[in-house]
């Protein structure tokens, strides 16, 4: 019994995930790497009598560590040896991938060359000779077509044979030229005079290149200066010779090569194709079609995802609130219990439950179309296109998106951060996803609009959402000059062809994302939703004014003085819309206007089955009947307020004091759920600034808003 | 002459990418040398950033980062 760790390495676009997804499939285990939000998978499974434990590697077009990514990738394969690494290789684009190729040759591990998409290659009139490539290199090369599972059969194989006798594998060494052989000599003497233990640590070749090419982590992690004789010695050797730095002259010798076995193992036959991806960038990329085509995606992936979960969320909404908790009270009421266990059962830990499966239906399919859109190759488009908008506030184009989706919820966006590059990028965006004002938080304006601002109603909707919009590019700009200060990211990035992806890719993905939320933010969701109960409810029996929400509302209230609305009643529900912001309107309409217990009807058992069925059937064919037959965005509509309560509130708040007040539930803390997704995302540091901005920024600008309309007279 | 005083639809070859560290090394990784023939593909719908073929594949870049590449036109 053999155990052996596999790596996947290959260049972003080059079908490696599908390729992960094919040989791994379910078995996959999705988590970060250590430290950072760059997603890790892993599997582990059998081929005959050989365990393999497959790791991804992020994506990477070479090993210098520039990016996150790149630092991932390269750490992994120098410190953790892998035993072999895959590379997948696009066929279509050899050269430009045979570059990572030779940098991994460069470590002296046994190399498997997946060359990938190889259909696409074949209908191009390409050939590749891969005998020849196995020859040239002294490694496997074994062609795949990872969408239709072709070709893994022969890889595992590989894999298998190179398990058997590593040593027959080795790959390679390829001779980078006289100049840079002999410095290459001159460095490894030096290390086997002064510094042998590093020979154990490092492939020695890798380690002598990237001492040459003065590489900042390798210096830094082996102690080296530059300064030592040995490495002088060998770098004026080479800029004798040269005029440019050495750096830049490994990539030209690297490129070089790869130039050279391109042309020998590639022939391309003349076949006449017009080529699809271009036909359609000429339309998508258009001038003056470009935006509103964008627009129109945006349009449509938004409306698909809200318009689609909306009937399934309210399903499961309807479930748990009705039938789960009549059973849950009519069980526990058979055992006797007590008033208040049945209360926590049902209004703490079963709406706990619900408050996180309600999400469910929504970042499926947001999570879905994601995975489309990215999959296609539209992403990279998007990118394209909205790039110059977003550079303003030191984003990537593709930040447009989260942000988008922001406006239905903003839970969903922190996942779509994904398909962001960058750790800086990801993070600054979803840190200025919250003021984008998201669907629950028009149940609390509909009320207040209805109440005080019946004539301009519109007016004050829209003014609300600009102000989120407004309010997100000011801590944009603020977090870019200080938390994400120093150099916007460079804008390199490729437009890869338009491809299908597959049912698979979609399906792991979409359950990839799914499984994280319910677990790394649910679990959190779940418990504070019963800590809340608790604030609510206990001492138990009392009035909400003596509760322990109630007393907090009462300590607190007096921050909100300056504000407008400095009483416990707005302030307790100002708390209890951090679980979901428009629990502010349900707390409000139990503390002004307390609900009448009544006792209900209990439907009988068999009846109450049947309604579910029929629920989840007329959901289906609501959600269907959503995308299909409506053109504007039904998403999250509200229901009708009751007259007591506004009436309630035109006694407490002034105009002023209410618009003051919308404002701050606009911008205050983000709710629970996202609280949580961002913290599974990544961690507690990012969440506690985002708590920190969103308590500073709602206050100073509800002051605002309400001192400068007193002095405007308006109150 | 600039990579971003090209035209859509001219071709041209590299001559000097005039910048260090990061960004140099990145496009350097991207296939974009000395030496090599490129062509200006398009230009996003705001005007900026641009798309360009190198060795067989769009890369898009902003123009920030396309002035500091000195080209010559291919004819």
């Amino acid at each position: 019994m053999k155990t052996i760790k596999v790596a996947v390495a290959g260049n972003p676009n080059s079908g490696k995930s599908t390729l992960i997804n094919a040989i791994a499939g379910t078995n996959l285990y999705v988590g970060n790497w250590p430290g950072v939000t760059v997603e890790k998978k892993t599997a582990t499974f059998k081929v005959d009598d050989l365990t393999i434990d497959l790791v991804d590697l992020p994506g990477t077009y070479s090993l210098s560590p520039y990016t996150q990514e790149e630092i991932i990738a390269r750490d992994f394969i120098v410190k953790e040896k892998p035993d072999i690494i895959i590379d997948v290789v696009d066929s279509t684009n050899l050269e430009r991938n045979l570059y990572l190729a030779i940098q991994l040759l460069e470590l002296g591990i046994p190399v498997v060359v997946a060359l990938n998409i190889y259909d696409e290659a074949k209908k191009k009139g390409y050939e590749i000779n891969t005998n020849a490539m196995e020859q040239l290199l002294g490694i496997k090369v074994v062609p795949t077509v990872a969408t239709r599972k072709e070709g893994i059969k022969e890889l595992l194989q590989a894999i298998k044979e190179i398990a058997d006798s590593p040593d027959k594998f080795r790959p390679r060494i390829l001779n980078y030229g006289a100049d840079v052989e002999n410095a290459l000599k001159i460095i490894e003497n030096g290390i086997r005079q002064s510094r042998k233990e590093l020979i154990e640590i490092y492939p020695i070749r890798w380690l002598c290149l990237k001492l040459l090419e003065e590489d900042e982590r390798v210096l830094k992690e082996t102690g080296f200066t530059g300064e030592e004789e040995f490495l002088k010695k060998a770098k004026s050797h080479i800029l004798k010779a040269q005029e440019e730095d050495i750096e830049s002259m490994l990539a030209e010798i690297r490129y070089g090569i790869a130039h050279g076995i391109t042309q020998e193992v590639l022939r391309k036959k003349d076949v006449a194709r017009i080529d699809l991806t271009q036909k359609i960038d000429k339309i998508v990329l258009n001038r003056y079609l470009g935006i509103p085509i964008f627009l129109a995606i945006m349009w449509l992936a938004f409306k698909l995802a809200f318009d689609f979960s909306q009937p399934f969320s309210d399903w499961i909404d309807g479930l748990i609130s009705g039938p789960i908790k009549r059973w849950a009270t009519v069980g526990l009421n058979a055992l006797n219990s007590p008033e208040w266990l049945v209360s926590l059962v049902t209004d703490g830990i079963i709406t706990g439950v619900g408050a996180v499966l309600v999400f469910v239906p929504l970042i499926g399919i947001i999570m879905f179309l994601m995975t489309l859109l990215e999959g296609s190759g539209y992403m990279a488009r998007a990118a394209f296109v909205m790039d110059r908008l977003m550079h303003f506030i030191g984003l990537h184009g593709k930040s447009f998106i989260p942000l988008v989706l922001g406006f239905g919820c903003n839970v969903p966006s922190i996942y779509a951060t994904r398909v962001l590059e960058t750790e800086r990028d990801r993070k600054l965006t979803a840190m200025i996803c919250p003021p984008i004002s998201c669907g629950a938080r028009l149940p609390v304006y509909v009320l207040f609009i209805g109440a005080f601002f019946t004539a301009n109603g519109a007016t004050v909707l829209w003014s609300l959402y600009i102000l989120g919009i407004i309010m997100g590019i000011v801590v944009g700009f603020i977090l870019k000059n200080t938390l994400f200060k120093g150099p916007t990211p460079p804008f390199i990035m490729e437009l890869p062809p338009y491809r299908i992806p597959t049912l698979r890719d979609l399906r792991i993905h979409t359950w990839q994302k799914l499984k994280h939320f319910l677990i790394k933010a649910g679990t959190f969701i779940f418990a504070s939703s019963i800590v809340f109960w608790f604030l609510l409810n206990t001492p138990y029996g009392v009035e909400k004014e003596n509760s322990y929400l109630g007393k907090i509302g009462q300590t607190v209230s007096p921050v909100f003085e300056p504000l407008g609305f400095g009483n416990w009643q707005a302030t307790s529900a100002l708390i209890t819309g951090v679980i979901a912001k428009e629990v502010v309107v349900t707390t409000m309409a139990e503390i002004y206007v307390p609900e009448k217990k009544e006792e209900k009807e209990q439907p009988a058992f068999s009846e109450e089955i049947k309604n579910i069925f029929a629920g989840f059937v007329s959901a289906v064919g609501e959600a269907f009947y959503n995308v299909f037959s409506r053109f504007g965005i039904s998403a999250w509509e509200t229901e009708e307020q009751p007259e007591e309560l506004q009436n309630k509130l035109q006694t407490v708040f002034t105009p002023l004091s209410a618009y003051a007040f919308l404002v701050f539930v606009l911008l205050y803390l983000p709710c629970l759920t996202f609280a949580f997704t961002l913290r599974a995302e990544f961690g507690w540091k990012t969440l506690g600034w985002v708590l920190i901005i969103y308590l500073i920024l709602p206050w100073i600008t509800a002051f605002v808003v309400y001192q400068g309309g007193r002095l405007l007279g308006l109150e | 002459m600039k990579l971003s005083e090209l035209k859509v639809g001219q071709k041209a070859k590299i001559l000097s990418i005039k910048t260090k560290g990061i960004i140099k090394r990145r496009l350097m990784d991207m296939g974009v040398l000395d030496g090599e023939p490129i062509i200006v593909e398009k230009v996003a719908p705001l005007g900026d950033p641009i798309d360009i073929v190198v060795k067989n594949y769009h890369l898009s870049l902003r123009k920030s980062e396309a002035e500091k590449i000195e080209v010559e036109v291919m004819q």
